[in-house]
């Protein structure tokens, strides 16, 4: 009996579990920082745990926590939130997704994505019911998506906007000029905004971010979620936020109550150490992640492949129709012949099957010998020809 | 402004009770706080020099979906030693704490089926799962004289009469009642004849002193229940959200596809913390349990000279209470809170923590 071919979010898992047979593996698939956490953040955790592992975290997290995050988003995204009623801690960046799309959508409703898109968004509007709408971006604009082609997409069932700058996987920045204009057609159709910050502090040469909630009459129609996962290395201690307008984020609340009661104090309190304390290590690894850029983009120009110009984010979505195949089975290829992950662009949209998407996220010397690997590869699947 | 869209949104926000449900907080608040659902205990140094030495190994990265490898097992051989349960590795889902594990098992088997039979009195914190995404619910009537625990004979009837799918307390959140091997007998054949099966919450397990029945001992392998709980309660891990689900082979693969959607996986300085906690539990477990019941006694004989009525319970960490608003009003003017039993179902009863201010407490009503 044939075995059913995994879709989305399941053929990533697939692949990921079989990368793990390979000693030799190179991954960059998963957007999983190789560095790890910084150690006055690891510091702060054993703290806590001697001092702290038994505090009462309410649903919404430790106040000295939602305060330092309110410090964050103004500084660095000028949004102005009171941390005692606009913020709320969550399990990482997925959960924060999670809440808001279930905060804002109903059975029937229709969110209108920029495609392609992280897919989680779209399984969680499956959870609620949603409808996704979507709006296709290209590679040769740089997957800008065109607030034009935003505007006719609304119906009469539109109710939410999702905004995730920068994109994953297409590493686009909104432009300040679009992002404006987004979010005037969302009041001029009453459309709530749901802004993915989560790679805001990795953005590239004079490309520039803009969160839709610091802009006037954005607040109060937007959620904004972001991760300390991607900023400071942190992707297993599950810690995120959203913040947004205190009457959408007491349903926020409540909905994190009824999902999985708290955050961990501890990560909670590593949290508050990554917010607050020394921030060298994130300038430092967003240098990192600048060079290992340029050099992937070397390497797939040295090999003639077309992207996108990854304007923000930690990866690259690049074009891979010359060889004719379903990007799975390229991904799958690349996996078990050369041993370099990398994740098909069909995982995240249906009508990417022609890309793959590629983290720059291992040491130097791992990338150059993964897009080594990766050169093999395509020449071995365009000899089949 | 947002007019319409939102105004919808808040609307429909106020309207679903289920979803805001007061639920007791996951440790006590404050020293005069006895509405817990866990207990705040030491943590023993063996489990914070093992959480420490994971992070500063470089365990600070995703891992997977249903949790570290080694815990898992651990997890599945706990249960299987402690409760007769027959799980391998590959039945357990950690997850952040036993509220995203009643989330995921409500939601992600309720779909599995037509309704979910739930309990007139049950914890809080199942409704408001319910109220994120509703499910058709089959009321269980509870029987006050059992600890408000569903009659066997009644759940045996539910599924009788096509409710295949239940969620079970034992023992119950607000009275720490369980249900004994001839109960389990009634309910496991009702559930066999009719291959339904039951979400079984045994999270308060480890604090019934003396014989407890867990729905899986009753099955050869995993089929009639998804067990579910906290990891290693008392100690002192409450406040890093770590549970578990041990559910049938075939109903894992939708929850763990759930988790990744909405935390991708858990914590893993809290796994590794719980990994540790698994080799010291049994130990810990048996102190406890002679300091509860010692205090539940003296805390039992001053209630009664209270003339307030308890309600019997086998978990020894709770005490039910029978309580008219007057006593009630006393309490809290006193500065003691307590887990107020109407969002259980159960009006007019109160749930306090055992410990040593709940003394105080009573003192207070004097």
């Amino acid at each position: 009996m044939s075995k059913k071919k995994a879709q989305g979010t399941n053929l990533l898992y697939q692949l990921i579990s079989e990368a793990r047979a390979y000693d030799d593996v190179i991954v960059m698939g998963r957007g999983d920082p190789d560095f790890d956490t910084p150690a006055h953040i690891v510091a702060a955790a054993k703290d806590a745990m001697v001092n702290h592992h038994s505090d009462y975290t309410p649903p919404e997290g430790l106040l000295a926590l939602r305060e330092a995050i309110a410090e964050r988003v103004k500084r660095v995204n000028d949004i102005d939130v009171d941390p005692a009623t606009e913020v709320v801690v969550t399990n990482g960046g997925q959960e924060a997704l999670f809440l808001m799309v279930l905060a804002v959508l109903s059975p029937g409703d229709e969110m209108i994505v920029p495609e392609p898109n992280y897919n989680t968004y779209a399984d969680s509007l499956a959870f609620a019911g949603g409808v996704k709408v979507e709006v296709q971006t290209y590679a040769e604009d740089d997957f800008r998506a065109d607030p034009a082609d935003v505007r006719a997409a609304i119906s009469d069932k539109s109710r939410a906007l999702l905004l995730v700058s920068p994109n994953n996987p297409a590493a686009s920045v909104i432009a300040p000029r679009d992002m404006k204009e987004m979010l005037d057609i969302a009041i001029e159709n009453d459309l709530m905004i749901l802004a993915d910050d989560i790679y805001d502090l990795f953005v590239y040469d004079d490309f520039e971010h803009l969160s839709p909630a610091s802009l006037p009459g954005g607040l109060e129609r937007t959620l904004t979620l972001n991760a300390l996962s991607k900023a400071y290395s942190m992707t297993g201690w599950r810690l995120g936020w959203v913040v947004g307008p205190a009457d959408l984020m007491a349903r926020v609340r409540e909905l994190k109550a009824a999902i999985s009661g708290g955050a961990s104090v501890i990560s909670q309190h590593a949290g508050i150490a990554a917010l607050t304390g020394p921030q060298d290590a994130v300038e430092m690894m967003a240098e990192a992640y600048r060079r290992r850029r340029r050099l992937v983009l070397d390497a797939l120009d040295a090999m003639g492949m077309k992207y996108g110009l990854p304007q923000g984010g930690q990866f690259v979505f690049a074009d891979i129709s010359f060889t004719g195949m379903d990007s799975g089975d390229v991904a799958q290829r690349i996996l078990t012949e050369q041993h370099v992950l990398a994740y098909p662009g069909s995982a995240f949209s249906k009508d990417r099957k022609d890309y793959l998407r590629m983290t720059f996220l291992q040491p130097e010397a791992q990338l150059i010998e993964g897009m080594e690997r990766m050169k093999v590869a395509m020449r071995d699947i365009m000899a089949e020809r | 402004m947002a007019a319409k869209t939102k105004a919808d949104i808040l609307a429909r926000h106020q309207a679903n009770m289920a979803l805001k449900a007061p639920a007791p907080p996951p440790v006590s608040r404050h020293a005069r706080d006895l509405s817990a659902d866990g207990m705040i205990s030491p943590l023993d140094e063996r489990i914070i020099a093992a959480a420490a030495d994971a992070l500063e190994a470089g365990q600070t990265h995703y891992v997977d979906v249903p949790g570290i490898a080694p815990l898992r097992a651990a997890l599945a051989d706990y249960l299987n030693a402690a409760f007769g349960a027959h799980c391998e590795t590959e039945n357990i889902i950690v997850t952040a704490g036993v509220q995203e594990s009643r989330f995921l098992s409500i939601q992600m088997i309720g779909a599995m089926y037509d309704s979910i039979g739930i309990p007139a009195v049950a914890h809080p914190g199942v409704q408001k799962a319910l109220g994120v995404r509703a499910r058709r619910v089959f009321p269980l009537a509870a029987d006050a004289e059992r600890g408000y625990l569903p009659a066997p004979t009644a759940i045996a009837d539910a599924v009788k009469r096509g409710c295949r799918l239940l969620y079970l307390e034992s023992p119950a959140r607000l009275s720490g009642a369980a249900y004994t091997d001839e109960d389990l007998a009634i309910i496991s054949a009702a559930l066999r004849e009719h291959d339904a099966l039951a979400i079984w919450d045994q999270g308060l397990a480890p604090w019934v002193d003396g014989k407890y029945s867990s729905l899986a001992a009753f099955e050869e392998r995993p089929s009639l229940a998804a067990t579910i709980g906290e990891a290693w309660p008392g100690m002192g891990l409450a406040s890093w959200f770590i549970g578990y689900i041990a559910a049938p082979a075939d109903q894992t693969p939708a929850m763990q596809s759930q988790k990744q959607i909405m935390a991708i996986c858990t914590s893993t300085a809290a796994q590794h913390a719980a990994l540790e906690a698994a080799n010291l539990f049994e130990e810990a477990r048996g102190q406890k349990l002679a300091q509860l019941s010692r205090l539940r006694r003296d805390i039992s004989d001053a209630a009664e000279a209270l003339n307030l009525e308890a309600i019997a319970g086998d978990a020894l960490n709770i005490m039910a209470l029978h309580a008219p608003e007057e006593a009630a009003a006393r309490l809290r003017g006193a500065g003691f809170d307590y887990a107020d039993g109407a969002p259980f179902g159960a009006p007019a009863v109160i749930r306090l923590s055992v410990n040593t201010s709940t003394m105080n407490a009573l003192a207070a009503l004097r």
